[in-house]
């Protein structure tokens, strides 16, 4: 078997070493090579290729490189690293990379199965105790899929610290679901959207009242249920995440006077808005399970990047017609979006983009912006910063010692963007 | 009663229309019965709900949005406190006006219901 990626180095010098050892160990460490050889290519004429001492830079440059793997492991000496050598930086530049040999067999996507399984009970057994008014169209929405991104990480980050206890994580990773539903439920009625996953949406189904009661009903009964947990330090993650997770939304629908912003503007709404609850998700659970501090703020950090990274990602679905939600939707309600702000940018074509944005955007408007936007090259764009802000994330849990889980959080961290890229 | 001499002007960022628009004496009737924190929590809860699930209208999207920060809000100022069973309470008391609102089983009136969170023995 044979898998083959691009790596993306992004340069900041004129010349340059880049030691990228540890990115190539998570590339065979994500795609479970156990034995075999791991084949990089250089894509560019002035970036070449070097293995030597971690201090004494190599000059002898080539354009491919192999390297055997063993156990899981590349075989390296004690010293020894990979460096990409920029000659002509600074640059965004690209490794073709392959990996063949045997593999291990693929874990259950998204997470470990058991865990999955264990939230589905959780989200099942909490709907099951509701009243009728308010958990029929919940669990309509619940039913109609979902990545359970969420309540993974936090499962995942919970088996983080010395305290394992499946239940309380289970429990904690069920109300962060429904407080991530309760959101949705209110973003659609704020955003007047007819169908989500391809359902109708509850203001669409049972009206404005029952929209924003049942909003409020679960965003109530998740609190209720992290509390019973009785960890203040949970109880204080997940309020204060909350708590951003609102102050953005605010922000966000103040801004759509400022169509379409600037990549600034949009990290500090998307922080809030999707990167506050992943953060707080890993967070979270590493904190139930009693984990050390130092892993609880790299856990943290690497929820903060992944939640940026699927915020990107998820932009990207606005233009596909595979999303359940309606193509150009992010246009016509004039969200803040990455791919926009890039097409803006193009020199000849990001006029034409700003003149249609800055008017009324019926259907014909929507295609042509969307036509600009895939021509301006701003989805590849978005995608390549996406899988470097995955990269990024799991460089952040290199230094921490994950007990086993490692393989787990790369597979759904990866996941977070591939389901789309 | 004035945000500042009580210290709790920083929890009202973003806050401050529904503050002048009546959460302050709101916020006034708790505070007899509880400390600043608890009593702005409870404050804050009942705006929400007002805003949200009360009048013949449904909430336009900025309304709803700030209901939902004053309830944010007050469930983080309840973290702080590190009390359980006011948190608990708290959020009982906001499910079953929820419920009772989306078409639900009645519900005893809020004030009632947080009152007796507040009061309740530890």
């Amino acid at each position: 078997m044979i898998t083959a990626r691009r790596l993306d180095v992004p340069t900041t010098n004129a010349t340059e070493y880049v030691d990228i050892t540890s990115r190539l160990q998570d590339e065979v460490t994500a795609a479970r090579l156990l034995n075999g050889r791991l084949h990089l290519q250089s894509l560019h004429t002035t970036l070449g290729l070097s293995m030597g001492h971690a201090r004494r830079r190599e000059l002898f440059l080539l354009p491919t490189c192999t390297l055997l793997v063993e156990s899981g492991r590349l075989v390296l000496g004690h010293r020894q690293s990979v460096f990409a050598v920029e000659l002509d930086g600074p640059r965004r530049r690209q490794l073709a990379l392959q990996l063949d040999g045997d593999f291990a067999p693929a874990a259950a996507p998204e997470g470990d199965r058991s865990d999955r399984d264990l939230v589905e009970l959780e989200l099942a057994r909490q709907l099951l105790v509701d009243p009728a008014a308010v958990q029929v169209p919940m669990r309509r929405l619940v039913d109609a899929g979902g990545k359970r991104l969420r309540p993974l990480l936090s499962m995942l980050s919970a088996r983080l610290g010395p305290r394992r206890d499946p239940l309380r994580a289970a429990a904690l990773a069920a109300a962060i679901e429904l407080i991530h539903h309760a959101t949705l439920v209110h973003d659609d009625y704020v955003d007047e959207a007819a169908t989500r996953r391809g359902r109708p949406t509850v203001a669409a189904q049972e009206g404005a009242h029952s929209a924003v009661a049942v909003g409020v009903y679960y965003f109530a009964k998740a609190t209720r249920l992290i509390a019973e947990l009785g960890n203040p330090d949970v109880t204080f993650t997940i309020a204060d995440a909350v708590e951003a997770v609102c102050l953005s939304q605010m922000d966000d629908v103040r801004l759509r006077g400022s169509y379409p912003g600037d990549h600034a503007m949009y990290l500090r709404v998307i922080r809030g808005k999707t990167a506050a609850l992943f953060t707080a998700a890993c967070r979270a659970g590493a904190q139930l399970g009693d984990a050390p501090p130092d892993v609880v703020e790299r856990v943290s950090r690497f929820g903060d990047l992944l939640g940026i990274a699927f915020q990107m990602a998820d932009d990207l679905l606005d233009y596909s017609d595979s999303s359940g939600k309606p193509r150009g939707q992010d246009i016509r309600q004039r969200v803040v979006s990455l791919p926009l702000i890039y097409a803006t940018e193009d020199e000849r074509l990001g006029p034409r983009v700003r003149e249609l944005l800055a008017g009324p955007v019926a259907d014909e408007q929507v295609a042509e912006v969307q036509d600009l936007v895939v021509a301006t090259g701003a989805l590849e764009r978005v995608g390549e910063e996406a899988r470097g802000l995955v990269t990024a994330a799991l460089r952040e849990l290199d230094e921490i010692d994950l007990d086993g889980v490692r393989p787990a959080l790369s597979d759904l961290a990866r996941a977070t963007v591939d389901r789309i890229l | 009663m004035n945000a500042t001499v009580e210290g709790i002007e920083a929890h009202l960022a973003g806050l401050e229309s529904v503050w002048e628009g009546g959460m302050r004496e709101v916020y006034a009737y708790y505070r007899q019965l509880a400390a600043p924190a608890v009593a702005l929590a409870a404050a804050m809860v009942e705006t929400a709900m007002e805003l949200q699930t009360t009048g013949g209208r449904p909430p336009d999207p900025p309304r709803l949005l700030i209901g939902d920060l004053c309830l944010a809000r007050a469930s983080r100022l309840l973290a702080e406190t590190r009390d359980q069973r006011l948190q608990i309470g708290f959020a009982r008391a906001v499910e079953h006006v929820a419920s009772a609102a989306a078409g639900g089983p009645p519900s005893e009136p809020l004030r009632t219901q947080l009152v007796a969170a507040v009061g309740e023995p530890a």
